[in-house]
């Protein structure tokens, strides 16, 4: 009687942990794979700072969206605000001759605005976040095309703003992943250790039950949106100075890529909840897959299958786990 | 259904446990059909979990269940289904868009014509049963616009429909009138009548008495009583339920007429609900608000609250006026709300006791004035500080609120205002689906906090509760009050009579101010 009890004691930790960390352990396989079987070409310093500083620009924006996703809602309009914010920096610079941080401000500023205009239909209106995000997006990718008639801006961008990504630290780390970590520092610091931060998770929990207890929902979902939007507007202005031009549609591939990593995410560490640092492990393990199978040669579209295959296999796992935990 | 071919289901050894902790240990009890069994026990006793073992929602990690002698394995809810066992639960999972006869069919096969489905060969066959239980009003009405104690009659017609042979009842009169708890209690009567078994469970021990024919006592996993019912008294039950003697409180009056007021309602309408309501509350005082599901009471409060829109109507709290347009009017001003449904509006149920406790009044966890920065140090200490004011029984500060009893669940949405210093808590069903010994430690609560000088409102539905918490109870009734009864006057029949009575509020109004 005994022996039964705990066999299946047992058998439910094993889920409970295979649950949160399962993610991590395949993580850790896939890195141990590729460092045996390609070790000059992946298991060195300089692939590895490779690999963060092209997940940089990705984190960033998801780490962004993560805020709307945790209250529950989405933001299909993200990348669409990331693609529209690197054509206005680059067309605030070159078209109406602004100096540098002054663009990258207004550019900031105007995606604030595009975020407090989604939380505002989202709240005030009560349109389901999909349609009115969907909504504003078509209307953002239309004021992008009306700025530049669809012709990308390559041409007289200053030098600074294209340095700006440029830099190594210590002649060794690419700046980006400096970007990344600050702000990926900063949100986490929102969302765990202020008021703010646990009225947002609050609402993603149960909004009737914020509500009763005295906090405006409303105000903290606008402010949700509004982190999603910078945050997509910084990867927009990092991406155009990446890649020395701003083109309109640049950063959309952003969107698809970000959810799966918020999914991946949140079936990392915590029980299916969506948060900051699980969205961050997210990226990782799909851009150290995109990497490996680079590495061995395969071509692009083995990398989406992988994508794909990964995110669903990964939050099927972590949901099975959880049932399978408490039975 | 004529024929008495009453079925027995016979547990033996039956034990499961969780993380470690038995939450049946060793359960041998037979049930027969045609007889109505009381399940009872305090939260997390274990009754939940047997249910769940019949239904094949659980496996027992030992024993085993036989059916009139032949053992059976419930795998899945399927296996449950096929063996004519039926689970009604407390919240009915039922369609609202759907009709009566769509939900009734939901998940079974219907009458179809051409191979299109047949509504009305479907409708001709489900009437019968429909008149059976009692239920009188057109089968094609949506789901919605049926009140919930007609919502469980038709939970009792899908069952009986699918020819069923044990029906087991979670909760059934936590949401229904004094009238219509009578009705289901005849329909559950007339079931095992018929020869159909019966499990009731219930935390409403008048109820269980009066309707059981046995009973049956968990706690802590364990079977501490099975009897039948005419040989048992209540005490012996509460007993068995707590493990341990459980004081009966007696009324005490307050001096509460001397205090100063503190809030003060005059003439107060919303939309549809609430048709001039005016009262007064003093401080230190306990109101009670009294009268059936559906009489205005949980708008009035959420009213109060700001969480409901005011049409005209003015009130004064604590010497100002009061204009509540959102929850955190009220709670700036010192009302804090305990709502009816613990876990869809008063727990952020996937997070920890910690974060729940100090989620209304965070900015007490600063640790520089003028940061928003919370201190982590600071909310455990607030939380370890709640935890023993209010004798939570938890495994830490940081353990996932849904591991915590109803009972202490209950206490933690109490608790959470502590820290804003509430000069009135409103409270709806404080009690509802609380065990025995939690209930009489919030009630202890309550008290307390009284003669530290807190008003309180509550709404209960339990007149047997009322009596006893309350210095003064108000009795409402379409929107209105139909009365007023000071402390020795409070019993449960002048309630249930005032309850049925028609508004005289004018005049209540003038004498409450007296």
């Amino acid at each position: 009687m005994n022996k039964s009890i705990s066999k299946n004691e047992s058998r439910r930790r094993f889920f409970r942990f295979i649950g949160k960390f399962g993610t991590i352990v395949f993580l850790l396989i896939m890195i141990t794979f590729f460092s045996i079987m390609k070790p000059r070409a992946f298991a060195t310093v300089r692939n590895l700072l490779n690999v963060l500083n092209q997940s940089s620009l990705l984190i960033i924006i998801a780490c962004g969206l993560t805020a709307v996703v945790i209250i529950g809602d989405f933001d299909m309009s993200v990348a669409i605000t990331a693609s529209f914010s690197g054509v206005l920096v680059t067309g605030l610079m070159v078209k109406q001759n602004l100096p540098i941080w002054f663009a990258i401000i207004c550019t900031i500023a105007i995606c604030a605005l595009c975020g407090m205009i989604n939380g505002l239909i989202v709240t005030k209106l009560r349109v389901s976040s999909v349609i009115a995000t969907i909504g504003t997006g078509g209307i953002i990718f239309g004021l992008n095309y009306a700025y530049t008639s669809g012709s990308p801006i390559v041409t007289g961008i200053p030098k600074g703003f294209l340095n700006m990504t440029l830099i190594r630290l210590f002649g060794k780390i690419p700046i980006n992943i400096i970007y990344m970590a600050v702000i990926v520092f900063i949100l986490w610091i929102i969302l765990n250790r202020t008021e703010l931060g646990q009225r947002i998770q609050a609402v993603g929990g149960n909004s009737v039950a914020t509500k009763l207890s005295g906090i405006n929902v409303d105000s903290i979902k606008i402010t949700s949106y509004i982190f999603s939007s910078v945050c997509g507007g910084i990867t927009g202005i990092l991406l155009s100075s990446v890649i020395g031009s701003g083109n309109s549609t640049a950063a959309d591939s952003y969107l698809m890529n970000s959810f799966a990593a918020i999914f991946l995410g949140s079936a990392t560490l915590k029980d299916g909840e969506f948060h900051i640092l699980g969205t961050l492990i997210g990226v990782i393990i799909i851009n150290i897959g995109f990497n490996g199978l680079a590495i061995f040669g395969m071509s692009n579209y083995v990398q989406y299958i992988f994508q794909g295959a990964i995110l669903v296999c990964a939050v099927a796992l972590s949901s099975i786990s959880r049932i399978y935990a408490n039975k | 259904m004529e024929n008495n071919k009453g079925m027995t289901i016979s547990i033996k050894g039956l034990t499961k446990a969780f993380a470690g902790v038995k939450a049946l240990d060793n359960v041998n009890l037979d049930i027969v059909a045609g007889k109505v069994h009381g399940l009872i026990g305090a939260n997390g006793a274990g009754k939940s979990t047997l249910i769940k073992i019949l239904a094949g929602v659980y496996q027992p990690d030992y024993g085993e269940i036989l059916i009139d002698g032949n053992p059976v394995q419930i795998l899945n809810p399927g296996v449950a289904d096929s063996l004519g066992l039926s689970f009604i639960h407390q919240e009915l999972n039922m369609v609202p868009d759907f009709n009566v006869i769509e939900n009734i069919m939901l998940g079974l096969k219907k009458e179809r014509k051409f191979g299109l489905l047949d509504w009305k060969a479907t409708a001709n066959k489900i009437i019968p049963v429909l008149v059976q239980v009692g239920f009188n009003k057109s089968p094609f009405t949506p789901i919605k616009e049926v009140s919930v104690a007609e919502q469980w009659l038709v939970a009792i017609a899908k069952a009986l429909y699918k020819d069923v042979k044990l029906i087991a009842m979670d909760e059934p009169t936590a949401a229904l009138s004094e009238s219509e708890v009578e009705r289901l209690f005849s329909i559950i009567q007339d079931l095992s009548r018929r020869g159909i078994g019966v499990i009731y469970v219930s935390h409403r021990l008048d109820e269980v008495i009066k309707i059981c024919d046995e009973i049956t006592v968990f706690k802590d996993g364990l079977l501490t009583l099975h009897e039948k019912t005419a040989n048992l008294t209540k005490v012996e039950i509460i007993t068995a339920i707590a493990g341990r003697k459980v004081e009966e409180f007696e009324h005490i009056n307050f001096n509460y007429e001397k205090g100063e007021v503190l809030l003060d309602v005059k003439n107060l309408y919303d939309e549809n609900k609430i048709k001039g309501v005016s009262f007064s509350l003093k401080k230190g005082e306990v109101l009670g608000l009294a009268g059936l599901v559906g009489s205005g009471r949980t708008e009035l409060i959420m009213t109060l609250f700001g969480a409901r829109k005011r049409k005209a109507g003015t009130i004064i709290f604590d010497g100002k006026e009061f204009t509540p347009n959102h929850p955190k009017d009220a709670v700036i001003r010192g009302i804090a709300l305990v709502p009816e449904n613990r876990r869809e509006e008063g727990l952020i149920t996937n997070k920890t006791l910690n974060f729940n406790i100090n989620l209304p009044a965070l900015s007490v966890l600063r640790n520089i004035k003028s940061l928003p920065f919370i201190s982590m140090k600071k909310s455990s200490s607030i939380t370890t500080k709640a935890i023993d004011k209010f004798m939570i029984k938890t495994n830490g500060v940081n353990s996932p609120i849904l591991n915590l009893s109803g009972g202490n669940q209950q206490k933690v949405v109490i608790g959470k205002w502590l820290e804003c210093n509430p000069k009135l808590i409103i409270m709806d069903e404080p009690t509802q689906g609380v065990d025995v010994g939690a209930r009489a430690e919030i009630y202890k609560l309550i008290r307390s906090m009284s003669k530290e000088g807190i008003s309180f409102l509550i709404v209960s539905s339990d007149v047997e509760e009322l009596p006893i918490l309350c210095d003064r109870v108000i009795v409402m009734a379409n929107g209105q009050f139909t009365g007023e009864l000071q402390s020795c006057a409070i019993s449960k029949e002048e309630i249930l009579h005032l309850s049925y009575a028609e508004p005289v509020q004018q005049y209540i109004y003038e004498q409450g101010r007296q």
